[in-house]
C-alpha cells in the first residue's frame, strides 16, 4: 500500500514539497516505515542522516506512534525528527 | 477549557503579545501571577545568530498543548488560567518565540505551573528550531527524541525491541 509521509524539520531540507509517497506491505507497522524512508533517504537523499531517522518519532495527525502499532488506515504519516521548541 | 488559551501563531501575519497573555489569565480571584518570555538571543554556543525560523506540526502541537494544560490543571488544581502561544516561522534577534502565562489564588503554583508548562512544550512538542548565524548558514538544532519520550510514557513492557534511537 503507499503511505504519504509529511516531513518536518531537518527532513523538510531533503523534498521541497515535504512530503514523500512510499510503498510498504498491506498491514505494515511503524517500524516497516521507518526502514523504508530509510531506504528512500539513502538512495536519494544527498547528506542523508540516518542517525537522525533513528531518533525520530512517527505520529498520525494527532498523536506519537508506538514502533510496532499499525500504520494509519488513511491520512499522512508524519515523522518528527527531535523537537527543539521555545 | 474556557481557562486556557493555546495557539501557533504565524509571524508573517501576527506577532505574540505577551500583554494579551497577562490579560487572558488575570481574575479578582487570582493573587499570583507568573509569565516566561523566550526570545531570539543573539548568539548560541559561541556562534552569532542573525535569526530563527521555527517549523511547527501544528495539529498535533495544539493536541500537546491541551495535554500539557490538562496536566497542569490536576497538578496545581483546578483555580488556575494558563495562556500558551508559539511562534511559527523566520524571527530576528529580540523576537518573541513563546510566551507562557499563569494566573492562580497563589505565586507558588503560579511560578511551578508557568515552569511545568515551558519545560513540557520545549521537550515535547512537535516544534523545530533551525538557527541562521551570520555567515549565512542555517542549522536545525538538536532536540529532544519523541521516539524515546514516548516509549518512556507507555512504560518498559511496551517498548519495542531490536531498535536503537541513537
Amino acid at each position: 500500500m503507499k503511505v504519504e509521509v509529511s516531513l518536518f524539520g531537518a527532513f523538510r531540507d531533503h523534498e521541497p514539497g515535504a512530503a514523500v509517497t512510499l510503498e510498504v506491505p498491506a498491514g505494515a507497522r511503524v517500524a516497516d516505515l521507518r526502514s523504508a524512508l530509510a531506504a528512500y533517504g539513502r538512495a536519494h537523499w544527498p547528506g542523508f542522516r540516518e542517525g537522525l531517522l533513528l531518533r525520530s518519532a512517527f505520529a498520525s495527525q494527532t498523536c506519537v506512534l508506538g514502533e510496532q502499532e499499525a500504520l494509519p488506515e488513511s491520512g499522512p504519516v508524519v515523522v518528527l525528527p527531535p523537537v527543539g521548541g521555545g | 477549557m474556557g481557562d486556557f488559551l493555546r495557539r501557533i501563531v504565524d509571524v508573517e501575519h501576527e506577532r505574540i503579545d505577551p500583554a494579551a497573555a497577562m490579560e487572558f489569565v488575570a481574575d479578582p480571584a487570582f493573587g499570583g501571577f507568573a509569565m516566561f518570555v523566550g526570545r531570539v538571543r543573539e548568539q548560541n554556543q559561541g556562534r552569532a545568530v542573525t535569526g530563527v525560523s521555527y517549523d511547527v506540526f501544528e495539529q498535533l502541537a495544539l493536541v500537546g498543548f491541551d495535554d500539557i494544560m490538562r496536566r497542569a490543571q490536576e497538578q496545581f488544581g483546578s483555580r488556575l488560567k494558563i495562556y500558551l502561544a508559539h511562534a511559527r516561522g523566520r524571527l530576528g534577534i529580540g523576537d518573541v518565540a513563546v510566551v507562557v502565562a499563569v494566573g492562580t489564588p497563589h505565586r507558588d503554583e503560579a511560578f511551578r505551573a508557568c515552569r511545568q508548562v515551558i519545560e513540557a512544550v520545549k521537550h515535547g512538542s512537535p516544534i523545530w528550531k533551525q538557527e541562521h548565524y551570520v555567515d549565512g548558514s542555517s542549522e536545525w538544532s538538536e532536540g529532544c527524541s519523541l521516539c524515546e519520550s514516548h516509549e518512556r510514557d507507555r512504560g518498559p513492557e511496551s517498548r519495542h525491541d531490536g531498535h536503537a534511537h541513537g
